[in-house]
């Protein structure tokens, strides 16, 4: 499998990879999240456990169970988190507590080395068996302005853990001595990043009726407040006034976002009166149609509020689409202001370079060519997963902060 | 037959960042913290700076944030003029910068704060060094190598060399002048103003010098026959 990325991915990082598992062989490797499809980690994932396996690591997946009350409540962390408020009662914390105790129940938790992804898990570490494995509190989430009371009592589980992982500097915040930064990776081989015929690209925008007649705007999200679908389609108005286009908002529902529904049926409403705007629901692993989508856009939009990293952007970097987002979460990192698109603070901003795209296809193929390089050395699942088994190996070897291997 | 010693053995380094949860979001702020701030730290924003792909108008990560996010540009050339390399100690090039900033902070002692969410992180580094497979014996075998190793390879060579040998002199000038016999090529390659070229531009020029004494090496041999 790992031959697979020959010549796509950094040579280096396939040779680390190789080392680092030579000296891991055998150990067991294990991820606990709250869902199996939708979003990044899941996707991520999904790609890694087998890669994993295949070179002697035993990796292993499970998913928590939860019911609705349950995935509301860590709805509300998610937003809590991320600094929206929202109102918890004694109960909240203790049924969200109980959950994960049943799910300690139900899940073999021995591992070497255990990642819990997330929040909704991050209790399982009260049921850790032994010290001598490694616990790692893998957030993926924007941590860097949370509401108060959710941190505090969220990091009264952190304490238990051996070292925290996060995608982005800011979102660390000191609480452990041992706390890691890994930004997240996408899959060049997997079925929303490989490459697509021109046919193939043209028979799926047929089949949900996009035409191809003029530039594509395109933002690929949940349905999320904090994706701001409403501000894309405000910049996309904006945009409209001079230049013909189309916009297409597209994402899957998840698992564990009961709020999405009611987001969707907000910017459906909010744009039913433009026939150039389509919103597509789709069902989860519509990877190939987003593959599309992306390849056939003219311009990518992410213009989320907050953003956990923002996976979207390195996708369409990786298509040699030029990137207009936000500059939340893990995109600063991923746009490279200028050189590999464009980061935006408003509304306003966000169509004028737009705007800036539609008027200039050099600007969109130099800066396509470059963010494609700048994901293969980056942001490509190599990298992440030669950085999970780096501090692994870390962790469990003495020695300054410099590791031969 | 070629001695171990004599072959040139490529390795790459990767490093990941480590969160010391300390962070900035004035000038204030930044001077505080970088007298107490771990060696680590200072080495990793200001050496490490040139893993990063970095943009040449910089040479490290506090002049990058003071220009950047803080837009104090006068500042930021200052601090993007401080050679890390001309200090023999860490502390050294910690004085030397909090120094500037001081100066700065006396001149204009009104200064804003950064926008929420682009306060300067403090990060240390935890590095992993390995051997990519690449072994060279000879000036063409190494033209060969360094036209396809990894950025990491290089980085770990020619820059972090510097630090590690703490003679200022990076691998591949070392190898060229003491195994190879080649002063005046080590010479030409030490020359390089490695801050004014990001990693592939240091590739580069190593290949087209290299390319030139191996041309002349081979007209050489030309001449002889």
């Amino acid at each position: 499998m790992l031959n697979e990325y020959a010549g796509i991915v950094p040579k280096g990082d396939i040779i680390l990879i190789h080392r680092l598992c030579k000296r891991l062989k055998g150990k067991n490797f294990l991820h606990i999240n709250s869902t199996k499809a939708g979003g990044g980690v899941a996707e991520i994932l999904q790609r890694m456990i087998p890669f994993l396996n295949e070179l002697g690591i035993n990796a292993r997946w499970e998913v928590i169970e939860g019911n609705k009350d349950f995935f509301d409540i860590t709805k509300k962390f998610h937003n809590a988190l991320q600094g929206k408020k929202e109102y918890f009662t004694e109960h909240m914390w203790k049924y969200h507590f109980e959950i994960n105790r049943q799910n300690a129940e139900r899940i073999n938790l021995d591992a070497d080395v255990v990642f819990i992804h997330d929040p909704q898990p991050i209790p399982l570490v009260i049921f850790r068996h032994s010290d001598k494995n490694i616990w790692f509190w893998r957030c993926h989430i924007d941590l860097s302005n949370p509401r108060q009371e959710v941190y505090d009592h969220l990091m009264r589980y952190y304490e238990n853990y051996d070292a925290g992982i996060f995608s982005v500097s800011r979102f660390a915040k000191g609480a452990k001595s041992l706390e890691f930064i890994i930004p997240p990776s996408i899959d060049p081989l997997s079925e929303k990043n490989k490459k697509l015929t021109k046919r193939e690209i043209e028979d799926i925008l047929l089949s949900y009726n996009i035409p191809t007649d003029r530039p594509m705007i395109l933002q690929v999200s949940r349905f999320d407040r904090f994706k701001d679908p409403i501000g894309v389609i405000n910049a996309y108005k904006i945009v409209k006034k001079y230049n013909d286009c189309i916009l297409v908002l597209a994402g899957s529902p998840a698992t564990d976002d009961p709020e999405g529904e009611v987001v969707l049926e907000k910017v459906k409403d909010y744009a039913s009166e433009d026939p150039d705007i389509f919103i597509l629901l789709l069902p989860p692993f519509s990877d190939k149609v987003i593959n599309a989508l992306q390849r056939a856009a003219t311009v990518v939009v992410q213009k989320s509020l907050k953003e956990g990293f923002g996976l979207t952007v390195s996708e369409a970097m990786w298509k040699g689409k030029p990137v207009i987002g936000r500059a939340v979460g893990g995109i600063p990192l991923q746009i490279i202001h200028k050189v590999t698109g464009f980061l935006v603070h408003s509304i306003e901003g966000t169509a004028f370079r737009i705007r800036q795209f539609l008027n200039n296809p050099q600007m969109i193929k130099e800066m396509g060519e470059k963010g494609r390089e700048y994901v293969r050395n980056n942001f490509l699942i190599t990298r992440q997963i030669r950085d999970y088994l780096s501090v692994w190996y870390y962790m469990q070897t003495q020695g300054g902060s410099v590791r031969e291997v | 037959m070629i001695a171990l010693n004599d072959i040139f053995v490529f390795k790459r380094c990767v490093t990941i960042l480590k969160s010391t949860g300390k962070r900035a979001k004035n000038l204030k702020q930044l001077r505080d913290i970088l007298k107490i701030i771990s060696k680590e730290s200072i080495y990793h924003h200001t050496y490490e700076y040139f893993l990063k792909g970095h943009i040449i108008q910089y040479t490290n990560d506090f002049a990058q944030w003071v220009g950047e996010s803080l837009e104090e540009q006068s500042l930021s050339e200052q601090l993007s003029n401080i050679d890390p390399y001309s200090f023999s100690d860490i502390n050294q090039l910690r004085n030397k910068i909090i120094k500037t900033i001081q100066e700065y902070m006396d001149t204009f002692p009104n200064l804003r704060d950064v926008i929420e969410g682009e306060e300067f992180c403090f990060n240390e580094s935890i590095t992993i060094v390995y051997p990519i497979g690449i072994k060279v014996r000879n000036l063409a075998e190494f033209l060969i190598a360094i036209r396809f190793i990894d950025e990491g390879c290089i980085y770990y060579h020619f820059y972090e060399a510097r630090t590690r040998l703490g003679s200022g002199i990076d691998d591949f000038s070392m190898w060229i002048e003491y195994t190879l016999n080649k002063k005046s090529l080590a010479e030409k390659i030490r020359s390089i103003d490695l801050f004014m070229h990001d990693i592939n531009g240091i590739r580069e020029y190593i290949i087209d010098v290299v390319e030139e004494e191996v041309k002349r090496d081979m007209e050489a041999i030309g001449n002889v026959e």
